[in-house]
């Protein structure tokens, strides 16, 4: 926290007050919640029920960790969800179908977010386009990319008996019958190294400086566009994490699918501090805020919610979430 | 060096579309040398079934449920000693391709012809020569809706509520000693909208919920608004057996998944049914954190996907529904050779199949699983 305060020259002790007040208070959130959940359902309470969210959690932070950057340079990634389906259909159809070596569609995989989050990157910095625009044609591209590579069908990726199995493993691991979520070391570590990057190398903050005043950051000497590209590009090297991270957990996916679920990454990088408008937020309220989002998606249905009402909860949460953004600059200003 | 970084990248970019967007050209039937249209011989009954020869074309041919459709019109042709000619697009999405598929056919003078359209709007043209010229067609797998009246004589597809009937009555047979006190049995469908879908879930629910009453037991159906309408059992509040059936919002692994989740949490879950592939395995992926499936949770499925078969031969799934390609082909040139010798054709169901740990490596049911 105190790092943004440096990396920031406009940011001044209220503000990072409030940053670390809303972390806090949504730590509170997630308890309150848990607690309703367990009271209401006493399946909620198993250790299962556990795995099961960091199943959705895994693939959630991943892309809200990438997401994060972009929405700190004041642009946004709507390619990421329905990318991260694509990403999982091509490298999941080079193993399953086109006979590749496992590591091969993973490298594949997330080779794919890269270009396409450095390509989403280019249109925004160079060509000018609003990021909202860009990478909601990026997103369509993706889309009908993951339909076209795979003719069309579904994919599976190999079961964690077969031979191939191992991806399944990567982060769950099976201890002697016990299910030990080793996924959540990975998604930590990598919290706590993109967290240094965006607070303490100079990349990271030339990020946290365009967001805040592009034009100063700008005339200030540093490439503007280099280190945009390179929020973009953050994005679709973890969009294509996520697609492995999803691949591990849940195995098969539809071509066109995944629309929808960028919202719930980047919902939960708002809801963890994050904010729209750029310059500020931190890796470890995206982690807290896209944990709060599995936490619903699996708890509602528990309590007997049916999807539709799951949401239309979710959606107010992040009117909720964005207002308390929206207040937040309104004291900064 | 930034250039070359960004070629290099791109290069691989299209290398990657390439090797995976590319499957073998089907080969397609060189179009005959004189038109169709002018040959009277195709309105005639022919009576010599060597003289007989069925254009059929498929929806696709890669795939392997459309190889176990010509598995079956390869072996009944022979039996039968007629000559067929199977051809299909290489994806479900190209229209044209099939269109060109259809005008070959025509112009090669077949004596009948099976057609499962990919879009009945662009075939029109031809299904009209079709009829003009007296050339019976034949619909299968998903036929061809919406097909100019008389045009097409018969469908040869899988009747999907039978179907979904059959799982209700294997599963309920694995469960009906456990239903003691009230009990909940738990859907898993992809959708609402799909028809195939649909009836593969009122299938199972109104089977399942026949068998409960037949037993002295009462029935209800919960959860999406759909099937809770179109299924046939009375809905009332204190019934004892609980038919629970779960839709997400998208077709979305993880939301499948955690309906199952849920449907897990209920009390008194005996038994999950997954209408399709996307379903089954949303099964299989959620009994990796829940030991249950399987054990006192029976689990059935439906189709054949890599992930499915691997979760049946463990013991998983205590099986699941496979429709019957194989048959679907044999089926169909048995009525292609009916309607070309003018014999009255009808609708027919190519059946369905139950396949376990036990049975799945029976030819008959192995040649029909497509994940293999």
């Amino acid at each position: 926290m105190t790092e943004k305060k440096k990396g920031n020259a406009f940011t001044d002790n209220p503000l990072v007050k409030a940053i670390g007040l809303q972390k806090i208070v949504v730590v509170l959130v997630l308890i309150l919640l848990v607690l309703v959940f367990s009271v209401a359902s006493s399946s909620f309470r198993q250790y299962s029920t556990l795995l099961s969210i960091l199943d959705c959690t895994y693939y959630l932070a991943l892309l809200g960790i990438g997401v994060t950057f972009c929405l700190i340079t004041g642009g946004v990634d709507l390619s990421i969800g329905t990318g991260m389906f694509c990403y999982a259909l091509i490298g999941g159809y080079l193993i399953t179908k086109a006979g590749t070596p496992v590591i091969v569609g993973i490298l594949v995989t997330v080779l794919c977010g890269l270009i396409v989050g450095t390509i989403n990157g280019l249109i925004v910095s160079k060509g000018g386009h609003a990021p909202f625009l860009a990478t909601l044609c990026t997103m369509m591209i993706v889309r009908g990319m993951g339909a076209i590579v795979t003719n069309n069908s579904s994919i599976t990726w190999p079961s964690a008996k077969a031979p191939n199995g191992w991806t399944r493993l990567l982060f769950k691991l099976d201890v002697g019958g016990t299910k030990v979520p080793i996924g959540l070391l990975w998604v930590l570590i990598l919290a706590v190294v993109m967290s240094i990057f965006l607070n303490k190398t100079r990349p990271g903050r030339y990020i946290i400086a365009i967001g805040s005043n592009k034009e100063a950051t700008r005339l200030s000497g540093v490439n503007v566009g280099k280190y945009q590209t390179l929020a973009y590009m953050i994005s679709g090297v973890f969009t294509g994490l996520a697609a492995l991270a999803y691949s591990s957990a849940f195995q098969s996916m539809i071509p066109g699918g995944g629309g929808g679920i960028e919202l719930n990454a980047i919902g939960g990088a708002i809801i963890g501090g994050t904010s729209m408008s750029g310059g500020m937020g931190t890796i470890s309220g995206t982690i807290i805020g896209v944990f709060l989002m599995s936490v619903l998606q699996l708890g509602l249905p528990m309590i007997g919610l049916q999807a539709n009402w799951q949401q239309v909860i979710i959606g107010l949460v992040l009117i909720i979430a964005v207002y308390i953004d929206v207040l937040k600059n309104k004291r900064l200003a | 060096m930034k250039k070359k970084v960004l070629a290099v990248l791109l290069m691989a970019a299209m290398t990657a579309t390439l090797l995976a967007g590319c499957g073998n050209n089907a080969e397609t039937p060189a179009p005959a040398e004189e038109p169709a249209a002018e040959e009277p011989a195709a309105s005639e009954p022919a009576a010599d079934a060597s003289k007989m020869s069925f254009e059929i074309v498929s929806k696709g041919l890669q795939h392997e449920y459309w190889q176990a459709v010509k598995q079956g019109v390869e072996s009944k042709a022979e039996e039968l000693g007629v000559s067929v000619n199977f051809v299909g697009p290489d994806s479900e999405s190209n229209y044209d391709q099939q269109v060109q598929q259809m005008e070959n056919a025509l112009n090669s003078t077949p004596t009948a012809i099976g057609l499962a359209a990919l879009s009945t709007d662009t075939l029109m043209a031809q299904l009209q020569t079709c009829l003009d010229n007296n050339i019976p067609v034949v619909g299968f797998d998903s036929g061809v809706p919406g097909a100019p009246e008389g045009s097409v004589l018969a469908n040869c597809s899988t009747d999907n509520y039978a179907a979904g009937a059959l799982a209700a009555e294997k599963v309920y047979e694995a469960v009906k000693d456990k239903i003691d006190g009230t009990v909940r049995v738990g859907v898993v469908a992809q959708d609402s909208v799909s028809e195939s879908v649909v009836n593969r879930g009122l299938g199972f629910i109104d089977k399942f919920a026949e068998l409960a009453v037949a037993d002295g037991h009462t029935a209800t159906v919960v959860g999406n608004e759909r099937y809770i309408n179109d299924a046939k059992c009375e809905k009332s509040d204190g019934a004892n057996v609980i038919i629970d059936v779960r839709v997400p919002q998208q077709v979305d692994s993880a939301m499948s998944v955690a309906d199952v989740n849920s449907l897990l949490g209920e009390d008194g879950i005996i038994a999950l049914y997954g209408s399709n592939e996307h379903s089954a395995n949303a099964i299989v992926t959620a009994a990796e954190n829940h030991p249950e499936i399987g054990d006192t949770v029976v689990a059935a499925g439906f189709d054949s996907g890599s992930a499915q078969i691997q979760a049946v031969r463990d013991g998983v799934l205590l099986g699941s529904i496979t429709q019957a390609p194989v048959a679907m082909g044999e089926i169909l040139v048995q009525t292609l050779y009916d309607a070309a010798q003018g014999k009255p054709v009808s609708d027919t169901d190519t059946g369905c199949q139950w396949y376990t740990a036990e049975n799945i490596d029976n030819p008959e049911i192995w040649d029909n699983l497509y994940g293999k």
